[in-house]
This record gives C-alpha cells, sequence and structure tokens, in this order.
C-alpha cells in the first residue's frame, strides 16, 4: 500500500473519520484508522462499532491494499505538516513509513483483517434528499436529545421515513423538538428509527449544503447515509421512543405571538440574572404585553416588557431560559406563536410563518 | 485555640424510622419491623429491634434481611413524616444550645459547654433532652455525654436503646484502652485488617507503639489515629452545617480493573441514595471516585438535568461516568466511591416532566416507578 498526495487533500478524509476514534477503547484496532487504496480509490475507515464513518478520495499512481494505523496520530501528524507539500505513506511490513520533505514518520499497524467491519445487513428502505434540508432538519432538532439519561431511547434522534420526506424529533424528557422536511406532514409513516447521539451528531458534520443529495438507506439494525465522497453508518437505539405527538399541547388555548428577534432579546438579557443552576424566567401575560422575570439566589432581578398579541391575562409560567432560547432559535420567520394552557403545562412555540417545526418546552417550578 | 475541656452530648433516636412506623401503625408493636424500598439492590434504612434480634441492620441487603428473618414485616420509607418527626426533636436541641449539629434527621452533636443549665451538668441537660423527646415525640433516644465528640457518639451506643451513658474526662482512657480499634471513627474494615497485621487490636495498641510511627506509615491520618487511641479530638460542633455530599466508598479487597468495577457501583449506590434521603434534601450531581493502585485518586461528576430518583438510576449514572475515566486498560483500582453533592432544598419545584403527567415534584427519596 502506497499513496502519495498533497497533505490537504489528505487532511480532508482524515479530518471526517477521526471524530469517532475513542481515546478509551476494548479493541486496540479501534483507536485505528482502516485505509484502502484500490482501483484509483483510497478509502479511510474508523469505528467505535457503533458508528462506522469512511471517506474516500482519488488518488493517481497508488499501489493498491490495505492496512490500518494510528487513526489520531496519523491525522494530529498531517495537521501538523506544513502547507503544500506532498506526502507519502507507505507500507512497508508490519511498519507504515510517512514522509514529507525530511519529516519522516514510522507508525505501528494492525492487519486489516482485525478491523471490525460493520454488518449493515438488508436495506429495507431508502430516501434521497438535499442535504441542506437535511441539516437544516438536524440543526432543528438535535439540540434536545437527552445525553447519557438512563431512558436509553431518548439518547438519539427519532427520524420517521414518510411518504414525502423526513421528520425527526428529539427529547430530553424537558423540551422537545420536532422538523419535517417538506411534504413529509400528515403523510403516512413508513419506517421509524432511533439514530444514537454520536451517530447522528457525526453525520450532522459531514453534511453540506448547496445541492448535493444524501442518500439515507435504512435496514432494520442500522442506517447507512451516502454522501458524496464519505459514508456513515450507525447502529440504531433498540427501544420504543415515547408517544411524542401526545406531548405536543395543541389544544393549548391562551395564544401569544411576539416578535421572535424581541423575545430573543429579551430572555437573553433576564438570563443574566435567573438563577445559574436552574435557569429559571418567569413569563407573564397581560393583555398586548408580555412580561419576562428572572431572579437570583441573590435577590437581583431583571423585568422587561415586550409587546405582544395576546388577549389573555393573568398567565404566569415559568421556564429554563436555555430551553426557550433553543426553540427560538430553531424556528425560522420573524414572529412566533406560543402556546400556553396554565402555570404547569408545557408550551408550544411555533413558528407563524412556517409549519412542519414545532417545539415543546415543559415549565419549571419556580 | 481555647484550652477550656468542651462537653458534648450525641443524641441518637432509637431505630428511628421502624419506631416512628411502629408509634404510627399499633399493629407493628413488638413485631420485626423493617424500613427498606422493595427492590434487588435495596438495603435496609432502618431495622426495629425484634428485627435486630435476628441480624438484621441498617444498610444490610434488603433481600438477605428477608432471608434472615422472614416474619419481619417490610414498611417502605416514608421520609416526609420522619422528617416532620425530626424537626420536632430538633426545636427541643435548639432550645437546649443553639450549639446543634444533625448528622442526619435521627442523630445529632450537641455542644453544651456553655448551656449546662440550672443543674450545671451536661449529664442533667441529657436526661431533660431525652425526657422532653419522649414526652414530644413518644420515641426514645439514646445519648451520649463525653468531652470528645466521638467518644460522645460511642457514649449515645453504649447503653442503646434508651439509654445514657457518661464518659467523664478522668475516664476517657480507660474507657477506650479495651475497644476494639475500628470503634474509632475512619478505621474501617480495610484499614482494621492492616492495624491488626501490625498488632494493633484494641485503642490501647497505638498508645503502645512508638511515637510516630503510624503517622510515618499513615501520614496524616496516622496522626489522627494515635490522637484518638489517647482521646484526643479537637472537632468542634458545626451548627446547621448542612451536608455538602453524601458518599459511600469502598476499598477493593483485590485490585481490579475499571471493567469490574461495576457491582461495586451498584453495590454503593444503594446505600448512598438511602444516606441522601435521609437529609431530606435532593442532592442534584452525581460524583464517581476511583483510586488507582498507584494511589492516584480520580473522580468524575454529572449534573444531569433531573437528579437520580433511586437507587438504580444513581448506579446507573455513576457508572456511566466510568466512561470518562482515560486510563489504560491495565490501571487496576483499589477504592471506589459513588458521592452525591450540590444539595438543593427539596422544595425546589423541579423542572416538569414530559412524560410523567405534569410538572413532577421530586420525591424526596421515592424510588421511580421501574419494572
Amino acid at each position: 500500500m502506497r499513496i502519495k498526495v498533497q497533505r490537504e487533500v489528505l487532511l480532508r478524509p482524515l479530518q471526517q473519520v477521526v471524530g469517532v476514534v475513542e481515546r478509551r477503547h476494548t479493541l486496540p484496532v479501534l483507536a485505528n484508522v482502516l485505509i484502502r487504496v484500490a482501483d484509483g480509490v483510497a478509502s479511510f475507515t474508523t469505528t467505535d462499532l457503533e458508528v462506522e464513518l469512511s471517506a474516500r478520495m482519488a488518488v493517481e499512481g497508488a499501489e493498491p491494499g490495505e492496512v490500518t494505523i494510528p487513526a489520531r496520530k496519523l491525522f494530529d501528524i498531517v495537521r501538523a505538516l506544513p502547507d503544500g507539500g506532498m506526502v507519502d505513506i507507505k507500507q512497508e511490513g508490519d511498519r507504515v513509513k510517512l514522509t514529507q520533505g525530511r519529516a519522516r514518520f514510522t507508525l505501528a499497524t494492525l492487519p486489516a483483517s482485525e478491523f471490525p467491519a460493520t454488518e449493515a445487513g438488508e436495506a429495507l428502505e431508502r430516501i434521497e434528499i438535499d442535504q441542506a434540508s437535511f441539516k437544516r432538519l438536524l440543526e432543528r432538532t438535535t439540540f434536545a436529545m437527552a445525553v447519557q439519561d438512563v431512558r436509553y431511547y431518548l439518547n438519539g434522534l427519532l427520524v420517521e421515513l414518510r411518504d414525502g420526506g423526513l421528520r425527526a424529533v428529539a427529547t430530553d424528557g424537558h423540551r422537545l423538538a420536532l422538523a419535517e422536511t417538506e411534504g413529509a406532514g400528515e403523510t403516512e409513516v413508513k419506517r421509524q428509527v432511533i439514530i444514537p447521539r454520536k451517530g447522528i451528531l457525526e453525520l450532522q458534520r459531514l453534511l453540506e449544503g448547496g445541492e448535493a443529495k444524501v442518500l439515507l438507506v435504512f435496514g432494520r439494525n442500522h442506517v447507512r447515509a451516502e454522501l458524496a465522497d464519505s459514508v456513515v453508518v450507525s447502529k440504531l437505539i433498540d427501544g420504543r421512543f415515547p408517544d411524542y405527538e401526545a406531548v405536543i399541547p395543541l389544544g393549548a388555548d391562551k395564544v401569544i405571538i411576539v416578535d421572535r428577534d424581541v423575545i430573543r432579546q429579551a430572555l437573553s438579557r433576564a438570563a443574566i440574572l435567573s438563577n445559574e443552576k436552574y435557569r429559571g424566567v418567569k413569563m407573564e401575560v397581560a393583555p398586548g404585553m408580555l412580561r419576562v422575570i428572572a431572579h437570583n439566589p441573590e435577590q437581583e432581578e431583571a423585568m422587561e416588557e415586550i409587546e405582544a398579541e395576546t388577549e389573555v391575562a393573568q398567565l404566569g409560567v415559568g421556564f429554563n431560559v436555555n430551553y426557550l432560547l433553543d426553540a427560538l432559535g430553531a424556528v425560522e420567520g420573524d414572529r412566533v406563536r406560543i402556546r400556553l394552557r396554565d402555570g404547569a403545562s408545557s408550551a408550544l412555540v411555533e413558528s407563524l410563518s412556517e409549519s412542519g417545526n414545532r417545539h415543546v418546552v415543559m415549565p419549571l417550578r419556580l | 485555640m481555647e484550652e477550656r475541656p468542651r462537653k458534648f452530648v450525641h443524641v441518637d433516636m432509637d431505630a428511628f424510622y421502624a419506631s416512628v412506623e411502629q408509634r404510627d401503625d399499633p399493629s407493628l408493636r413488638g413485631r420485626p419491623v423493617v424500613v427498606a424500598w422493595r427492590g434487588e439492590r435495596s438495603v435496609v434504612c432502618a431495622a426495629s429491634y425484634e428485627a435486630r434480634t435476628f441480624g438484621v441492620r441498617s444498610a444490610l441487603q434488603a433481600l438477605r434481611a428477608e432471608q434472615l428473618c422472614p416474619q419481619a414485616v417490610f414498611v417502605p420509607p416514608d421520609f416526609p413524616r420522619y422528617k416532620a418527626v425530626s424537626q420536632q426533636v430538633r426545636q427541643i436541641l435548639l432550645a437546649a444550645t443553639p450549639l446543634v449539629e444533625p448528622l442526619s434527621l435521627d442523630e445529632a452533636y450537641l455542644d453544651v459547654t456553655d448551656h449546662l443549665g440550672e443543674a450545671g451538668s451536661a449529664t442533667a441537660v441529657a436526661k431533660r433532652v431525652r425526657a422532653q423527646i419522649r414526652e414530644v415525640t413518644g420515641l426514645t433516644a439514646s445519648a451520649g455525654v463525653a468531652p470528645a465528640k466521638f467518644l460522645a457518639k460511642i457514649a449515645s451506643d453504649w447503653r442503646k436503646p434508651d439509654g445514657l451513658f457518661v464518659i467523664r474526662p478522668h475516664e476517657v482512657l480507660d474507657f477506650l484502652a479495651p475497644l476494639p480499634v475500628g470503634r474509632l471513627p475512619g478505621v474501617g474494615k480495610v484499614m482494621d485488617a492492616q492495624l491488626r497485621a501490625l498488632g494493633i487490636t484494641t485503642v490501647a495498641d497505638p498508645r503502645a507503639r512508638p511515637a510516630g510511627e503510624l503517622e510515618q506509615r499513615h501520614g496524616r491520618w496516622g496522626r489522627r489515629l494515635a490522637e484518638l487511641a489517647l482521646g484526643i479530638d479537637h472537632s468542634r460542633v458545626e451548627p446547621e452545617r448542612p451536608a455538602q455530599s453524601i458518599s459511600s466508598e469502598d476499598t477493593l479487597e483485590h485490585d481490579l480493573p475499571l471493567a469490574e468495577l461495576r457491582p461495586v457501583v451498584e453495590r454503593l449506590a444503594p446505600r448512598v441514595h438511602a444516606a441522601a434521603a435521609k437529609t431530606g434534601r435532593i442532592a442534584r450531581t452525581v460524583v464517581l471516585k476511583l483510586k488507582t493502585a498507584e494511589f492516584r485518586i480520580l473522580t468524575r461528576s454529572l449534573t444531569p438535568p433531573n437528579p437520580p430518583g433511586s437507587a438504580e438510576e444513581l448506579a446507573t449514572l455513576a457508572w456511566s461516568l466510568s466512561e470518562r475515566v482515560d486510563l489504560p486498560a491495565t490501571t487496576r483500582f483499589r477504592l471506589v466511591g459513588v458521592g452525591l453533592s450540590g444539595f438543593v432544598d427539596a422544595e425546589f419545584g423541579g423542572q416538569g416532566d414530559l412524560f410523567a403527567g405534569g410538572p413532577a415534584k421530586t420525591e424526596v427519596g421515592a424510588p421511580s416507578v421501574r419494572d
């Protein structure tokens, strides 16, 4: 195995795959990247047994072969090399030599046969969509995924393949984010999977804007995302996602319409004086007006009144300000609609100008 | 430092939770009562004296308790009720002296040096407090009176239940001498074994060792041990200092690799959960502490949005922190600790949960519903 390639060209696939390599691992080969050269293409593959990342690039005059070498070390070396030079990577027995100019490195290898391949299994459904729309879908939802929750099925993103597109839902039990690609709406659900947090975040990192497409292939236990020069294969979380539609308070009848930027700014200011632990802010509604109030243990107080289109009188609800700001940041348009029921029920945040993007936030009892 | 000898009282409610249950439910009186949650990994929170004759005691596995005493009545703990009684006791103690240091719902240290009352003796204060507790709560407490905190605690245990024991300053050395060294605070199973290997079995033994030997061997802790053996303890009563953290740790019999520590974490979690529930407050931060065979101490902590609601959740969270231990796979560990910190008052209403049907107020100590 031998490739000669410009440093920048080599750096890109390494950047794409190095994220999945764990510092601590049970199998030594998991610290390594599998380099495979065949038919003028070099591919780089890493895995943590849950997520497999693979990136490709065209190479000229390469010698075919396959081997694994320490991924992070290779990445760190290539990153530290000066710009513009040609990097020569060559397998010599059980070592790999990397040279650029007068710098030379010898790396230990493990045989490619030891590298655990992910068996993606039979493809049950597939869909091809714009990377830009898929990326947008993820940006609007992944922040609400749980982190290390004992309800393991929340530590990931629910993705529903529907007749007209995709719907994504994330929740950590305190707030919920739902987004759809255009046309997904009320169509039939063909497949429902939970993609674990790590897999979805790695995939999100690889997505680009523009016209490029991503092909999603759903299997029984895996999902595979094919991009122009990279592939992500992630195991799925085997669990039952909660009935999220039941907790979207569509019936909440206390409606408040506000300017999105105005309320975001007011909340950000009030947040400065909210309790650092609970991040609580109180929203008080009166006809034509929304008041945002925050207190902290030092008895400091922030209060701001903003104009709101509402007829609601006498309603006060506490929220974690971060959850509100996340939701307001994920919807589009100048005006948002907030629907409430009472001081103990969840709020529904939506854009006035688009449907298919809903955010639910549970209150904080202050 | 003030040289005047101080007078401490340690007040300890007898089989507190079990006694409250027996007081409130006459059908339980005279029967072995075990206060514990149901569950495979649950531990005993309290056992009535009837149950203790079968060998059931606090911190024992609930399953083991069931084997030892199948006729026992198992009652799930009701901390709000215990807390209310504890408040009544607290008021009585505070009437005696402002220097009250509660250790948990059922025990407290008092410094009565400057509050000896009309009778002018710490013993009289202890007697009065015990009588008032019985009158107001209908429950019994044992008390120990001594010139040092740790001695007062040993003393309160001496005539339990419903007893009073006094260690006068001139009696301290003789009283301590025959006690097993394990009675000293800080001497656990592992330390006990190490001391035993040195030929130290009773509290008198360290006194006979060359000065500085223990200190050389065990550092600052060795010096403290030598002092305790002589009845010297400068700790003061720290009034109303709420616990900053609660933890439980075990030194392992054999050093183990990380991957084999999960059972230890699962063993520790119920103890910590039960102890935290006793404080009547909620702890938000989960801590995992490890000590390597080379005595390097690591701690990892995590503050989940909702505090762990059960011992199982605590164990899961604590074990998840092991993923953040970045040491070679060959590392062996000699000690594991699980802790909770970041206490907040239970009055804090909490973040509502979407899947719990409304903003759930986290019940103190209540186990979450799990299958």
